[in-house]
């Protein structure tokens, strides 16, 4: 299985990138880690004219501290953030999904920024994104924009990145010494994409109430969802069995599952149900020990 | 007469490392598509999108003008330059198979043309430019629509979608059934896989015009004998094609007999008048390897004693083989070999219909039909446990054939050889814990965990005959019986060993090792000393090659059998040398020695030189030469009746294991995680233990992939959804348990040393253990019984009643 | 600007400077094969899942399947060609050989590299930890376990310690059964 042709550019900054996004019209794309999309060249189910390397622009893998948070740049590799002092500091719900992104080997070249752009709805990133309220940096010909989270994932491997924009980077902020998170997914083999998934951050008062809850789920549905019906059946309250189920359920409806040879609609809904309470559950209890410290 | 039995065996039973590793661990495997030739030109196959249609047009024009497309040959014109494909079913006639579809295609991935290309990449880009018009027609989508009346019919020349509907009968089935105090009924399915070796089918073509001879580099060069049918496909006179066997990066089956990625290779090469190189990419092979495994739907009936003695079983079998039908109903023959599994049954009848559907068609994968039939004996044994409140240890021992009734005749004529049944299942049992497991079990329960304990004990029938292929159906009265394995032994002028095999010997199951350890026993030469090469089937000797767990036996039997000659050669000239008396001489340590008298001794190097070098200064009845070729033949074979009441022997060498599985079942998803596994197989004397162990626990994983991941998924419309990894679910290091293995060796009366093969069990046992233990972990819920595999977690869940 | 279907780039390969001509879309296990003849690098599936083409880039394990070569034009590649000393075994190797760590050797170079960035990481891994690690190799052969058993013997092997006794036959035994020299 081999790719079809394509013409090869190195770009020098992030202007260089975009100008020759624009330059080379519909077909052209950007390439990082090329690990989402050289299997879908291979298998001549993407047929970009050309491909736009940003690897080697200089600072664009940078994964910097911010006083409200960590920036991942577009070229920063999956196993530069899963094992940055910085996000396991900053941002640990971010490595701690990592380590779900398929294998070590995998995750030596891809890329933070490809996946999210890339936007499978089994991926765990983006239902990171969405869990910590990230704001997605994207540049064009006019400039910089920013498109928060819950505008960026549009539908199965369609994001708010316009034809001749590119994901510049990610800003995950800060998850509190005290909050809680988590996340799990299922998947039929080790690595492999989520049939269900949730990642929750969660922060406790002293009397175990929730004050704060997201909530947001991966896999079974055509793009990642914040179950904000979830969050709401949990806030303000301290999180029993029953409020954990009720949230679980609530995370659910009106929820359209995908269905395909690993699983039925009715299926995933049933453990996009478990994982959210499990996630809920694991927040819930690192909230309440503080364990995050 | 071979050493056994006259000495303490020195290299048989021995774990030594592999003598083949070496070049595979320093990335010198020689796999064929290392091959690469100067003006080698690349084959992409087009395949059609559609299960069933007509192919209308085929226009190539765009792709011919495309630079570095050399050509495009059509199913049309390939239909001109090659023949019919072969075919092992004995009436092909109607449901023939060519290397390209020519007229109409009858699955999804069915080739309708190649693009022969300076490059893969470049055949690719040929390929997208080839315009095929196709005129639908209706879908034949599974078994089920294909046994619809008027359905639509995938080789018009047939009367039904059913390729051959036949029932065997042995003893007086009717009778025990009539008079049973019990009878239970099962039904169950076994979802379609395949072997999906990691390297796929591949072959180098090569014609020379001047001289006639085609040669291929193939990694499938078995059942040599044939091959004159692969020569008739590719029109090239039977003794100008040659066929020489590269290393196997797997097989399982898929590389035991699939001629078409060498046909499609020879023909271009024919055709061009120029190298070509055609190997599988993962799609082709999901798509066309003629290898799919069993799919099958069972209706099983057991009827037996209210004490719990088996008298009976009946077996009505659904099996959809996809398009075509090469192997007739022989993976129906090959589990009539094992059809009353270790269990002592007076009576048997087994009715199998092979039906057509717009599916790849099956081939063989490891097992070959009979790991289906385990599971189905074995889940109908477990049904009767549950629903007669049997004890499932005691009422398999009540059952099986004691160790004193082998050689054992079952219900239609094959032979077990030998076996001991309780032995294997007291080691396994002995292995268990099942205290711990039974405690943790109930411990589990309270807390809401579902932790279950399965057992099997199933047979795994060895070195196969031809016979299996064409019982089945009853004219012709006689089909073929040959299968053969050769080999030629070679001392030099200086006493080296050198050993030739004549197949894809090679699969991974380390045919040199067996060769070198066998011949260290015969003439007493280090394994790590004998040089082994392979030739390809212009020199001349029959090879059937692995498969059927045959591999071992058959290539010990020649071994044996060229050795045997060798030494006789050795005691004569070293009697001559000597000048003594042969009958004063034995062969004893890699050289022959005076009886007794260690000091009189002559090195096989001192010997060998003689012929070699100086035949004249020997008596005029010592020929030249100090080499030995041996054809062997399967150690015991009879032929089936024309009526068919004796399906005579076939199948006797029987090995058998137990397998004790521990899962636990999430009832929340439907996941099933190993808690422990134990494996005891007896597969008579082991050449090499942890070689064997490897292929067990080799094969259990596949065993777990077909039981909880693997499936070719063809939907309604006849699409396939699993044609890549990414859907088709090869288990990992972390889906597959770490398996406590036990050993047994019941050696067989009928081979050399003892031996059996041992190589597809795991496979064959693991799927009923596993099932077994996915229903006693339920069992406190009321579940349904597991026997619809896959057992995907949707699929697990659903047995749960709703709460 | 314009970008270019074919570019000369430069890998250090195995440790030694390698100048190829290559497409952009040209595969790195493609050019590793034809290019340079590292045979050993193979191709099981070509869409990043099975693990058999994993090689090295930069000093960590990757899948050559999956990468343009073009894209790291200056890069460092290990094979498994690399991995031998001439004709002497690397300890990885000697311990898979030793504990029937492979059967048909076609994932058998692709788990070698992936092994041997493991234990750089992880030098004296639990059985469960060896496990995990090679996940992301499909083996369709083994069945993992003895591949396991060839990783802590491995592992053990380069902390300093002697083949062990359990390594499928024992060591004293191996001296006087396959020769060495194979």
């Amino acid at each position: 299985m081999k790719p079809p042709k394509f013409e090869f550019f190195r770009a020098t900054s992030v202007q260089d990138a975009v100008a020759a996004l624009n330059e080379f019209g519909d077909g052209a794309r950007i390439l990082a880690g090329g690990h989402s999309l050289v299997p879908m060249m291979n298998l001549r189910l993407a047929r970009p004219t050309h491909l736009i390397d940003i690897t080697r622009i200089p600072g664009l893998d940078q994964v910097e501290e911010r006083s409200d948070g960590v920036v991942i740049g577009a070229a920063a590799r999956h196993c530069d953030v899963e094992h940055s002092e910085i996000a396991n500091r900053v941002c640990p719900l971010l490595p701690e999904a990592l380590k779900l992104v398929a294998h070590e080997t995998i995750r030596n070249r891809g890329t933070v920024c490809g996946n999210l752009a890339h936007a499978d709805p089994r991926s765990e990133l983006p239902a990171v994104a969405l869990a910590l309220d990230a704001v997605f940096t994207i540049a064009g010909v006019s400039g910089e924009r920013q498109v928060p989270a819950s505008e960026f994932f549009l539908g199965p491997f369609m994001t708010a990145v316009g034809p001749a924009e590119m994901l510049v980077s990610v800003k995950f902020p800060a998850i509190a010494k005290s909050a809680g998170y988590a996340i799990a997914e299922f998947a039929r083999t080790h690595g492999n994409y989520a049939l269900a998934g949730a990642a929750s951050l969660i922060e406790t008062d002293a009397s175990g109430a929730v004050t704060r809850a997201t909530v947001s789920l991966f896999g079974l549905s055509s793009r990642p969802l914040r179950a904000t019906k979830a969050e709401k059946t949990l806030l303000g309250k301290i999180a029993t069995a029953e409020i954990v189920e009720q949230a679980a359920t609530a995370a659910l409806e009106g929820v359209e599952c995908s269905e395909d040879m690993h699983g039925s609609a009715d299926y995933r809904a049933k453990i996009g149900r478990v994982y959210a309470a499990r996630v809920i559950n694991s927040a819930i209890a690192r909230a309440n020990a503080g364990e995050n410290k | 007469m071979s050493m056994q039995g006259m000495k303490k065996l020195q290299w048989i039973g021995r774990s030594i490392p592999k003598v083949e590793d070496r070049k595979f661990l320093m990335g010198q495997g020689g796999y064929v598509d290392d091959i690469d030739l100067p003006n080698l030109l690349h084959v992409a196959v087009v395949r059609s999108p559609l299960p069933h249609a007509r192919i209308v047009s085929i226009d190539a024009s765009r792709a011919l003008e495309l630079d570095g497309v050399v050509a495009v040959i059509t199913g049309k014109q390939a239909a001109e330059l090659c023949d019919f494909m072969p075919d092992f079913n004995p009436e092909p006639n109607l449901h023939k198979w060519r290397v390209l579809a020519d007229e109409k295609v009858r699955f999804v991935g069915e080739g309708v043309a190649v693009v022969v290309a300076r490059s893969r990449y470049i055949a690719e880009d040929g390929r997208d430019l080839v315009d095929v018009e196709y005129d639908p027609l209706p879908v034949v989508p599974n078994a089920r629509a294909a046994l619809k009346p008027g359905a639509a019919l995938l080789h018009e020349g047939m009367e039904s979608n059913v390729a051959l509907d036949s029932t065997l009968a042995f003893g007086d089935v009717d009778g025990e059934f009539r008079n049973a105090d019990i009878v239970v009924r099962e039904t169950i399915r076994w979802g379609r896989t395949s072997g999906q070796p990691l390297e796929t089918v591949g072959a180098v073509a090569n014609f020379n015009s001047a001289t006639g001879m085609l040669t291929i580099n193939s990694n499938s060069v078995s059942l040599t004998n044939f091959v004159f049918l692969i020569a008739g496909s590719l029109k090239v006179p039977s003794n100008k094609l040659d066929l020489i066997p590269m290393p196997c990066g797997g097989s399982f089956g898929a590389k035991f007999w699939a001629p078409r990625v060498a046909v499609t290779a020879g023909m271009c090469a024919k055709f061009l008048g120029r190298p070509v190189k055609y190997v599988e990419d993962r799609l082709d092979h999901a798509l066309s390897c003629d290898h799919h495994g069993s799919e099958r739907e069972y209706e099983i009936e057991l009827a037996m004693t209210k004490e719990g003695e088996f008298r009976a079983i009946r077996f009505d079998v659904i099996d959809d083989y996809g398009a075509y039908f090469q192997f007739g109903l022989g993976t129906h023959g090959n589990a009539m070999s094992q059809v009353i599994g270790p269990y002592n049954m007076k009576a048997v009848s087994y009715r199998a219909q092979g039906v057509l559907s717009n599916k790849c068609q099956q081939g063989a994968y490891r097992g070959f039909g009979s790991e289906v039939h385990n599971f189905a004996i074995e889940r109908i044994v477990d049904k009767t446990v549950r629903e007669h409140g049997f004890d499932p240890i005691e009422l398999r021992r009540r059952n099986f054939i004691q160790p004193s009734q082998f050689p054992f005749k079952i219900p239609g004529g094959n032979i077990y050889d030998s076996g001991n049944y309780d032995g294997v299942l007291d080691e396994a049992l002995g292995m268990a814990k099942l205290e711990h497991w039974r405690a943790e079990q109930k411990k589990g329960r309270a807390e809401g965990r579902y932790i279950g304990i399965g057992l099997t004990t199933c047979q795994e029938r060895s070195v196969y005959s031809a016979n299996e292929w064409w019982f089945f159906r009853r004219s012709p009265e006689m089909g073929v019986s040959s299968v053969p394995e050769s080999i030629s032994i070679s001392v030099d002028a200086v006493g080296a060993v050198s050993a030739t095999l004549y197949s894809t010997a090679f699969w991974g199951n380390s045919p040199e090792t067996m060769v070198a350890q066998v011949l260290g026993e015969e003439l007493g030469v280090n394994p790590g000393d004998v040089s082994i090469s392979y030739a390809g089937t212009a020199k001349g000797l029959p090879a059937s090659g692995p498969g059927g767990s045959r591999f071992t036996v058959m290539i010990t039997g020649a071994v044996v059998g060229a050795a045997a000659k060798i030494r006789a050669k050795a005691l004569k000239v070293a009697a001559h040398m000597m000048e003594i008396s042969e009958s004063d001489l034995e062969f004893v340590n890699g050289g022959v020695q005076v009886k007794g008298d260690k000091g009189k001794r002559l090195s096989l190097a001192e010997i060998a030189v003689m012929p070699r070098l100086f035949k004249h200064q020997l008596p005029a009845d010592i020929d030249s030469g100090f080499e030995a070729d041996m054809v062997f033949d399967h150690p015991y074979t009879t032929l089936p009746t024309a009526d068919r009441s004796d399906l005579g022997i076939y199948y006797p060498m029987m090995a058998h294991a137990a397998h004790i599985a521990v899962v636990e079942v999430d009832v929340q998803t439907g996941a099933v995680k190993f808690l422990d596994y134990v494996a005891v197989h007896d597969c008579g004397t082991v050449v090499n233990p942890r070689s064997l162990d490897g292929h067990v626990i080799g094969g259990l994983a596949q065993g777990v992939g077909q039981t909880l991941l693997e499936e070719y998924v063809y939907d309604e419309e006849g699409q396939i959804m699993s044609s890549s990894l990414v859907d088709y679910l090869l288990p990992s290091a972390m889906e597959v348990p770490e398996v406590r293995l036990g050993h047994h060796e019941t050696p067989s009366p009928f081979t050399h040393y003892g031996m059996k093969g041992g190589g597809e069990g795991g496979r064959m046992h693991a799927p009923a253990a596993i099932a077994s233990a996915v229903d006693d972990a339920l069992s406190p819920l009321g579940a349904t019984r597991a026997t619809y595999l896959p057992l995907t977690p949707e699929r697990v869940l659903s047995l749960i009643p709703m709460q | 600007m314009s970008g270019s279907e074919k570019h000369n780039i430069t890998l250090v390969v195995n440790g030694e400077k390698q100048m190829v001509n290559v497409e952009s879309r040209a595969l790195l296990h493609d050019v590793l094969r034809r290019d340079l003849g590292l045979v050993g690098v193979h191709a099981g599936c070509e869409h990043g899942v099975c693990g058999a083409c994993t090689i090295h880039i930069d000093g960590k394990s990757a899948r050559a399947c999956l990468t343009l070569a073009v894209q790291i034009d200056g890069s460092k590649v290990d094979t498994v060609e690399g991995l031998a000393d001439g004709t002497k075994l690397h300890p990885i190797q000697e311990a898979f050989w030793r504990c029937n760590g492979l059967q048909c050797g076609f994932c058998t170079p692709g788990m070698l590299m992936r092994v041997s960035e493991f234990l750089e990481i992880n030098p004296n891994p639990t059985r469960d930890e060896a496990r995990e690690a090679i996940a992301s190799n499909i083996c369709r052969c083994t069945g993992y376990q003895h591949i396991v058993d060839s990783v802590m013997e491995a592992a053990g092997r380069l902390r300093g310690e002697e083949w062990s006794a359990t390594a499928g036959i024992p060591a004293t035994e191996l001296r006087d059964t396959v020769k060495e020299t194979l």
